[in-house]
């Protein structure tokens, strides 16, 4: 906690859960691009968006993710075909809940990166990078013990 | 309510001669004053302790699920030519006979597994509110005499209008009749008021974040992790439930604040569209946590976010179960674009 606040290089930890299909190969496209984006990132790649138990974002932020990014296909675009329809409800649910009980809103973002997308992928980690960076430290549900 | 316990006693007793039922799952009279408990009538003489009052708290679905899970179960160990069927019969209200919907849509028992028993309900007796009528001190006797409670403590006797002494959930409920029964029994009573259901959600949503996680960090911290709330609500059934699964261990059993706070957020998130209102939770809960003002914002994101009431038709499925393609995208992350916090 005290190693978090007072280092004045505080970098946000971010875990971004993506799917394999679409915003996992955007980020691949980046790469191979050598387009440029914050390193605070670490990508956690599933097969859908769908298959995320929204219990892996709780998780995330109860072990300290600064910030926590899910990201699939564009909706209409999914691999399964309605993956990323049902799982735009559960997040739809859960970031209002968290929202409810008092947790930032930009600590758990939402988004679609296609394929192509290579350079929104940049921009959305950007995004996501200062967003977070702007909160601080996340303090809310953290385990300290 | 005389009338509709002397029916309700008629056709329990009806359906146990006729062997239409094994079991009917009803409420008798409490030991203590003022109380109700669930129980079990397996033969017709049974019956007659078959009880209908506002003294009737829990949700009796809970027990319906473990009973034919528990005979599922063990129907698995019987040769096939030996199986039977078991059915239960259950008084239920409005409350409980959502919760019933929601069993049969998640395809827990079929609808030849069930009877209900319909009864009409005007809501039932809040403990908390009763102790606080009592000043504390215990019940020595209690009645309820033309819509009035009269308790009588060591100290003397105080009475309250029975309306005043309902839980919090019944003041606001639609469902004072149940949304489906095979028998109804009684008259339905108006309709609540409604209309005012969500607006302790709605004044809690206007508070500033920052009294929104005191209060939530507040009420945790109480939680003793006894999971009453779990055994009791008909909607967490699952063998293993998350909160004692250890492959993977969702949530630790520390002594950290934060794994209680875990704890209660995953399983209140389970209650997308699935929560009734019963307010089961809140009446067994020791440590008296606040649930209810969490479990009813799911109650009010499912309904204005995706026009769902939990338990109401069987046809609707679940609201996580299901899609438009017009769901709304608002909370979706555009960068450049400052997002609603």
């Amino acid at each position: 906690m005290t190693d978090k606040e007072s280092a004045k290089e505080w970098e946000p930890k971010i875990v971004a859960i993506v799917c394999n299909w679409c915003t996992y190969a955007g980020a691949d496209l980046a790469g191979i691009s050598r387009i440029q984006y914050p390193p605070n990132v670490r990508i956690i790649r599933v097969p859908c968006t769908g298959r995320i138990n929204p219990f892996y974002i709780m998780r995330a932020l109860h072990e300290g993710a600064d910030g926590v990014l899910v990201s699939g296909c564009h909706p209409g675009e999914c691999h399964y075909i309605t993956g990323n329809l049902t799982a735009r409800r559960k997040f739809a649910a859960l970031k209002s809940f968290l929202g409810y009980i008092g947790l930032e809103g930009d600590r758990t973002l939402f988004t679609w990166v296609s394929a192509s997308e290579g350079d929104r992928f940049a921009q959305v980690i950007r995004g996501v990078t200062d967003a977070v960076r702007a909160l601080g430290p996340a303090r809310k549900l953290v385990k300290r013990m | 309510m005389e009338n509709v316990e002397k029916k309700l006693r008629e056709e329990a007793k009806g359906l146990l001669a006729e062997k239409k039922v094994d079991v009917v799952v009803g409420y008798e009279k409490g030991t203590l004053p003022l109380t109700a408990t669930p129980c079990f009538i397996t033969t017709p003489e049974e019956a007659d302790r078959l009880v209908w009052n506002p003294f009737c708290v829990l949700n009796l679905a809970k027990f319906v699920h473990d009973l034919l899970d528990q005979h599922h179960e063990a129907q698995k160990r019987v040769k096939p030519e030996a199986r039977r069927k078991r059915v239960v019969g259950v008084v239920a209200r409005g409350c409980t006979s959502r919760s019933l919907v929601i069993h049969l849509q998640e395809k827990q028992y079929g609808k030849d597994e069930i009877v209900i028993l319909g009864v009409p309900c005007g809501g039932y007796l809040d403990g908390k509110k009763l102790a606080a009528l009592a000043g504390g001190e215990e019940v020595r006797e209690g009645a309820l005499d033309e819509g009035k409670i009269v308790v009588k403590t060591m100290s003397g006797e105080r009475q309250a209008a029975l309306t005043g002494l309902l839980a919090d959930n019944c003041l606001v409920c639609r469902f004072n009749r149940p949304v489906i029964a095979d028998i109804q029994t009684g008259e339905v009573p108006p309709v609540a008021e409604a209309e005012r259901e969500y607006d302790p959600v709605t004044a809690f949503e206007n508070l500033p974040p920052e009294e929104r996680w005191t209060y939530f960090e507040k009420e945790m911290a109480k939680c003793i992790r006894c999971y009453a709330c779990r055994n009791v609500c008909p909607s967490c059934y699952c063998r293993i439930c998350f909160a004692e699964q250890s492959q993977p261990r969702w949530v630790d059993i520390g002594a950290d604040p934060s794994d209680t706070q875990l704890f209660q957020l995953m399983r209140i998130y389970h209650m997308v569209g699935r929560c009734v209102d019963c307010g089961s939770c809140t009446a067994v809960c020791p440590m008296g946590v606040d649930l209810r003002k969490f479990l009813k914002k799911l109650d009010k994101d499912a309904f204005t976010m995706f026009g769902h009431r939990a338990g109401v038709s069987l046809e609707e499925p679940a609201p996580l179960s299901a899609y438009r393609e017009t769901d709304r995208e608002d909370f979706i992350f555009e960068p450049g674009k400052k997002s609603e916090a």
